[in-house]
């Protein structure tokens, strides 16, 4: 498929949110900025809690900023639409759907031999072919959430988020579903913006790491990976670049020595 | 001679040592156990009708009342082939089933259109609630009289009687699915960009119909209750009917065939509820 994303620029611009909890004001983002190219594969690691997730929501435009703006392709972000799809640590699929059902939701007004092409083909391409009449409980969780991703693919989006995606997996098919996610990114050359808090799982596939501070969510550090792909995850320099972040976790915050291990 | 015996007794003896040991080839200890297991399930099933029975067996046999009051199983049973035969008990139920088929559709369209409305929008839902939460407290019986005075004591009032029981379990827990649909779901609707028709057609509805299927199952026995009670208020005909007269006439084994006919017929309706409910939603079948 030919897609010309060059220009597809997404900058989030001095982005800040405050929650009301129980009538106290919680800042959540502060000052986030961020400008991410077109095809970038960006993750963000930082605890539970962080506002990562707050952030997602809001360039998809699930939320509203209190402040800033988020661009994509030079247009300020209104509200939900097909360039931005997102995709959360449970699949949120809808169990009285099939899976093509599932996939197609967001498929309307196309022909109908068209329609199934394109589900074929993203069916096809998470590897989920036969199951097309499958209902999401008799699916396995790595086979629902490759499903989720199919109907967040078949929109053809510019940015893909990704919510912690795999949290909710075991170890091994996380692993799995990590190759899967690099296949499909470097078929489809979408901007994908990954929340995790696995550190590991961000080296292994982002071009670059946010670390984010929490309350308020705001930007501590960013790294740039530059290994090759696929990336050996007991090279010495993915594991310095383990330990320069593992730093920002650390009781201590950010030990002097972990400066020197950054590249 | 001696040592014969002493083999042949011998062999007795290693031959039930092999049966038994043979019958644990067939049923292995696991397989005994989740027999076992079935036994007592269906032991604990039936324990207590029982001791009903037996005790209903007792009283009668024994005469503590006189049989006017307490008829024997027998008398029962014989009632029961008798009504069986003159085709008066299947025209009862017939009778009543009818008017119950008649309320409860009506109820069922009623109360899942106004609650899918109540559920999705909430002006219609404060329009109708305080009118509708305060006569939903009203006991269905309070309304027979007026319904009488209103609709006569033909088939009209006992139609209508049957809507009013069976409207507001349908009605409460259609708005109930349509408001709690998770929100998780309508976000996805939200990020998709779905059309309004789309989001209650492939949320809000389905993930409300197993609640509204609550509803009308409940609605479904209400109206069976309600018909019988209406029956025996005023009424020439049916179930309800047929067992205010028997007690008039000092028949009390036909009032007796006639309860156990009415509880009969109100699990059956039910778990034919419960099943068509589950052939109609196959994603809530577990794996």
């Amino acid at each position: 498929m030919t897609k010309n994303k060059m220009s597809d620029t997404l900058i989030i611009k001095n982005v800040n949110k405050t929650f009301e909890v129980n009538r106290t004001k919680v800042e959540v983002l502060h000052h986030v900025d961020i400008e991410i190219r077109s095809g970038e594969f960006i993750c963000i690691v930082g605890h539970s809690g962080c506002g990562k997730s707050t952030l997602l929501k809001i360039i998809a435009g699930l939320l509203e900023c209190d402040s800033g703006s988020v661009i994509l392709a030079g247009k300020a972000r209104r509200g939900p639409d097909v360039d931005v799809g997102m995709i959360f640590q449970d699949h949120r699929l809808f169990p009285w759907l099939t899976i093509k059902e599932n996939v197609a939701l967001g498929l309307d007004n196309i022909p109908k031999d068209r329609r199934n092409r394109i589900l074929s083909e993203y069916l096809a391409l998470v590897n989920l072919t036969g199951f097309e009449t499958a209902y999401p409980h008799q699916l396995s969780g790595g086979m629902a959430q490759r499903a989720s991703m199919a109907r967040s693919l078949v929109n053809n989006p510019k940015v893909l988020l990704l919510d912690e995606p795999f949290g909710a997996l075991d170890a091994l098919i996380r692993v799995q579903m990590q190759h899967e996610i690099l296949r499909i990114w470097e078929k489809e050359k979408t901007t994908m913006i990954l929340v995790t808090h696995d550190i590991d799982e961000a080296l292994y596939l982002a071009d670059r790491v946010v670390v984010m501070s929490s309350r308020p969510g705001a930007i501590l550090d960013i790294f740039q990976v530059s290994l090759p792909r696929p990336r050996d995850r007991a090279s010495a320099s993915f594991l310095n670049l383990k330990a320069a972040i593992y730093a920002y976790f650390t009781p201590a915050g950010h030990p002097a020595e972990s400066e020197t291990a950054r590249p | 001679m001696n040592g014969s015996k002493k083999v042949a007794k011998k062999n007795i003896a290693v031959y039930g040592i092999y049966a038994f040991a043979d019958s644990h080839y067939y049923l292995s200890i696991p397989q005994m156990s989740e027999l076992l297991k079935k036994t007592a399930r269906f032991t604990n099933y039936v324990f207590l009708p029982t001791l009903i029975f037996i005790a209903w067996w007792f009283v009668t046999e024994h005469e503590y009342f006189p049989p006017v009051i307490m008829p024997s199983m027998k008398a029962v049973a014989a009632s029961f082939l008798k009504q069986l035969e003159s085709g008066q008990l299947s025209r009862d139920i017939l009778v009543s089933l009818i008017r119950v088929a008649k309320g409860f559709s009506i109820a069922a369209a009623l109360g899942i259109s106004l609650g899918l409305l109540m559920g999705v929008s909430k002006t219609i839902n404060r329009f109708f609630a305080l009118p509708l939460n305060s006569i939903r407290q009203i006991p269905i019986i309070a309304w027979i009289p007026l319904v009488i005075l209103w609709c006569g004591i033909g088939e009209l009032s006992k139609v209508v009687i049957i809507v009013l029981g069976a409207f507001f379990p349908v009605l409460v827990n259609t708005v109930f699915g349509i408001t709690q649909v998770p929100k998780d779901y309508i976000e996805v609707g939200r990020l998709f960009r779905i059309s309004r028709w789309k989001m209650f057609t492939k949320i809000y509805l389905p993930s409300a119909i197993p609640a509204i299927f609550e509803g009308l199952k409940l609605g479904l026995s209400n109206s069976w209750m309600i018909v019988v009670a209406a029956e025996i208020i005023a009424a020439s005909s049916g179930i309800g009917y047929r067992i205010n007269d028997a007690r008039s006439l000092m028949q009390s084994e036909v009032v007796i065939v006639g309860i156990l006919i009415i509880g009969l017929i109100g699990l059956v309706l039910d778990q034919a509820f419960v099943w068509g409910a589950k052939l109609l939603t196959p994603w809530a079948r577990t794996k």
